[in-house]
């Protein structure tokens, strides 16, 4: 507490939650040092494709400083302006497109110029957003706070290990400051969607997949659609790969998702049934947003507007992921957030509020024009 | 450690657990999860008293190995496969989710 005071950066140990901290950091202005990133590992420092994203949060704003320790193992990052604008960025084969179109949305709204973003690579992965993961559950998000003209088109689809794969990210709306949002119910699905797609193999492997997870989906009161999106030829990149994503949709445009991708041997129907069941599980484990939404919802929520913005979560999404979010919010903005028991009588009312007062951040370019 | 076995007696608040520095989010989520079963209600009585015996413990923050307080990793922790398919053979849990089902009347 007291050495974080003295130093003129943010101080952050560990190599945990990296684009998070390098955003916040930006939307803040606030400069942050980043100790002892994987000090301890036999390869230790920045991976490449950390370095990729600094390069990449280089090219979108201007006057960021970005110095790296000989080992790699500490960064201090100086953040500058958000400028956005056209720009082309080539993703390292060790991270998918996701890993770098995730920290880009928080980041496209406040921009001075508009963001149009080519990326090129991987489109898929076990571990980071696909492009549907993104398409359909996080530009929703970004909608409900005010941002309304966001797409990610599809240029070509790449899975791994080869890729090959282009993204198109283009965000028009510039505000601000994002809406101040007040969500006390959790909102009910209107209908389940999905998308199943493949690269390089047979197209019965999508139906397949689509097989599977109507099967398990059967019970379920509501609409089940699932689409097929079989790519061939030069747009379907240099591997064969499928996956699918499926989502749970509201009519109030909140919106719940789960994706998986098929590794080869991989039983076409196992993934299908398996992301269905992914999708059930995250429905119940959520309030009025999924767990992976919830980072991108509260860093809104925090430089909203100058007001209380209330958003309902389940018990089960206070989860060390939600800890750590708010412990590094609270070191960046010094935000902290509230959360107050439901008990309305219903059913879930072990749910929670979090209420959170925006700090009034504005985008410093729309404060000149 | 003696200390831990009184402290585990103790009602937490999720909320003021979560800011407390010196307890890494592991620890914060099983305090607060050990605690549910008494269902809680007075919070009151983790005040001041309680940050300052804390902070005597070294201050700790989680070094890299704990994937699961990691938002690096976008996709969040599920169960295998069979213990999903076991948990969800019928809809019964979420069924209120969805529109059309019979829902309970909202009071208030």
């Amino acid at each position: 507490m007291s050495t974080a005071k003295k130093s003129p950066y943010v101080l952050f140990q560990g190599s945990q939650n990296f684009r998070l901290r390098i955003v916040l950091a930006t939307l803040s202005g606030k400069p942050i040092k980043i100790e002892k990133i994987r000090s301890a590992d036999l390869n230790p420092g920045l991976k490449d494709y950390e370095i990729s994203f600094l390069r990449l949060m280089e090219a979108v704003t201007n006057g960021a400083q970005i110095e790296i320790s000989y080992t790699g193992t500490t960064v201090i990052y100086r953040p500058g302006i958000i400028i956005g604008g056209s720009h082309t960025h080539n993703c390292p084969p060790s991270k998918p497109v996701g890993y770098f179109v995730e920290p880009l949305l928080y980041l496209a709204p406040f921009s001075k110029k508009k963001f149009s973003i080519i990326l090129r690579g991987i489109t898929a992965s076990h571990n980071d957003a696909g492009i549907e993961a993104i398409k359909w559950g996080l530009l929703p998000i970004l909608e409900k706070f005010g941002v309304r003209e966001c797409a990610l088109h599809t240029l070509k689809r790449g899975s791994p290990p080869l890729g090959g794969g282009e993204v198109h990210l283009v965000v028009d709306t510039l505000i601000s400051q994002p809406l101040t949002i007040h969500e006390l119910e959790r909102p009910h699905i209107s209908a389940i969607k999905g998308v199943a797609y493949s690269t390089r193999v047979s197209p019965s492997l999508v139906n397949r997949m689509i097989d599977g997870a109507k099967k398990v989906l059967k019970g379920a009161s509501c609409e089940v659609n699932i689409t097929a999106d079989v790519w061939r030829g030069e747009n379907s990149g240099k591997s064969p790969g499928w996956g699918v994503t499926l989502i749970g949709e509201t009519k109030k445009g909140w919106c719940y998702f789960a994706e998986e991708i098929g590794d080869p041997g991989a039983i076409p129907e196992e993934v299908g049934e398996t992301v269905a069941y992914h999708l059930l599980e995250e429905i119940s484990q959520s309030g009025a947003i999924g767990r992976t939404q919830l980072p991108l919802a509260i860093t809104f929520m925090v430089i909203g507007k100058e007001d209380i913005g209330r958003l309902r979560i389940s018990r089960d999404e206070v989860d060390e992921r939600f800890v750590v979010l708010l412990r590094d919010i609270k070191k960046i903005f010094g935000t902290e957030a509230y959360l107050k028991e439901v008990d309305d009588g219903n059913s879930h009312d072990d749910d929670f509020i979090v209420t959170i007062k925006g700090n009034g951040f504005t985008n410093a370019n729309k404060k000149i024009a | 450690l003696s200390a831990s076995a009184i402290k585990r007696r103790r009602k937490w608040d999720i909320g003021k657990l979560i800011y407390m520095d010196n307890i890494e989010p592991k620890e914060c989520i099983s305090r607060w999860k050990g605690e549910d079963e008494e269902d809680d209600k007075d919070e009151s009585d983790i005040e001041d008293e309680d940050s300052d015996f804390f902070t005597k413990k070294n201050g700790i923050t989680a070094q890299g190995t704990d994937y699961t307080a990691d938002l690096e990793k976008f996709v969040p922790y599920f169960e295998k496969l069979d213990t999903l398919a076991k948990k969800w053979s019928n809809f019964d849990a979420i069924n209120d989710r969805f529109i059309g089902s019979p829902l309970k009347k909202v009071t208030q």
